[in-house]
């Protein structure tokens, strides 16, 4: 048989490989539809966490204000008849914003846990994305008051690496990535030291042992 | 309605234009993710799949390339990761079934033609079963699945001669029936 015959009866039969039926549109679209709608659900879920993130930039970027001010205010030629309250407001500040801080990656992580081992896809994109506004303020919490802390350092620096992984998630969440995150946080018990950090997340009574 | 004009109608979160471009492409798409999966189940996913994750990035489409090029890269990359993902669990699957002496009789013991071309296709290399779909059963050109895989046209061309290759090969013995 020559190659044009071949090929010609080739493409003919092969028709039947895996013959479709008709598209099933409607249904289809409704699925859709339906996926669509729980995506911009969740995502409006997680907007007041991210505008939280917001609230502890916010309240860092003020501590570490008041920090220097009050440096500059206790320098020797300065005058210093009052110094001790910007220290204390500082002092507070500071805690209040790793608490926060804090609260807001256990959050995070532990939602990232039950959604990947749940089986399903979680939404990749939405973690990245928090991940990526923690990260910045993980940064400026490691440049804090709070940094000088050897346990609470050691925690953020752990917790700089996982949110890093998460950050960098492509939207497909392959799973391999996703058991290298879990393992990462169980090897280092990231959870189990971040609620010990911060027991009963933030709030006035609740600020008293975060650092 | 021109593509740009639908695609800036989509943009603006005009449901009923999103229903005309699902309506123009779902189709082929479906056709693809078909053919490619053999299964109407897995089909209809990789088919919801890439057109949500179309209008989610549709916002990125910079209209260097036509509506369905892009469209169809992304049912691609769909359709093979998919099934990458189905082929790892199937076989594991089968290492059970073997461990446990359970294993089902292969299709290749049956001497319908159809059958064997289909195993045979079925056996391909990824890429070339790939191409060989595309091209010679859904009929689309070198450019597009360049376009759609990410290739240069010339690989195409190449895997699917070697695909033809690979195929005359396994029905080598139903020659004499195809000549009659």
């Amino acid at each position: 048989m020559t190659d044009e015959r071949f090929e010609r009866r080739l493409v003919e039969a092969a028709q039947d490989y895996h013959r479709p039926p008709a598209t099933p549109r409607e249904e289809m679209w409704l699925r859709i539809a339906a996926t669509r709608a729980a995506r911009r659900r969740r995502a409006a879920a997680w907007r007041p966490v991210l505008r939280w993130g917001m609230g502890i930039a916010a309240l860092l970027a003020l501590g570490i204000g008041i920090g220097r001010w009050s440096a500059n205010a206790s320098r020797p030629g300065a005058t210093t008849a009052t110094a001790p309250t910007p220290d204390r407001t500082s002092a507070f500040v500071y805690r209040l914003a790793a608490a926060q801080y804090l609260t807001r990656t256990e959050t995070l992580l532990t939602g990232f846990r039950t959604e990947s081992r749940a089986g399903a896809r979680p939404p990749t994109g939405q973690f990245a994305m928090q991940a990526r506004d923690l990260l910045c303020t993980t940064r400026l919490m490691l440049d804090s008051p709070a940094g000088r802390d050897v346990r609470l350092k050691s925690l953020l620096e752990d917790l700089e690496l996982v949110l890093a992984q998460i950050a960098q998630l492509p939207a497909t969440g392959e799973r391999e990535d996703l058991q290298s995150i879990n393992q990462g946080l169980d090897q280092r018990s990231v959870l189990l030291r971040l609620r010990t950090a911060n027991p009963a997340g933030p709030g006035s009574p609740r600020v008293q042992g975060v650092l | 309605m021109e593509e740009h004009e639908l695609i800036a109608r989509v943009r603006a979160g005009d449901g009923a234009a999103e229903r005309v471009l699902y309506d123009a492409h779902v189709d082929r798409v479906y056709r693809l993710a078909y053919r490619m999966a053999g299964d109407d189940e897995l089909a209809r996913e990789f088919t919801q799949d890439t057109f949500v994750r179309a209008f989610e990035r549709l916002a990125s489409f910079r209209g260097e390339a036509k509506l369905s090029t892009w469209l169809h890269a992304i049912a691609t990359s769909v359709v093979l990761n998919g099934l990458r993902k189905v082929k790892r669990f199937r076989r594991r699957e089968t290492d059970l079934d073997d461990a446990a002496g359970v294993a089902a009789g292969r299709r290749a013991a049956e001497p319908d033609l159809k059958r064997r071309l289909a195993q045979a296709i079925d056996d391909l290399p990824h890429g070339y079963r790939t191409v060989f779909v595309m091209h010679d059963v859904e009929g689309y050109t070198h450019e597009e699945i360049g376009a759609a895989l990410g290739v240069e046209t010339g690989t195409s061309k190449a895997q699917l001669s070697r695909a033809r290759a690979r195929l005359r090969e396994s029905l080598a013995d139903f020659a004499g029936e195809w000549v009659s």
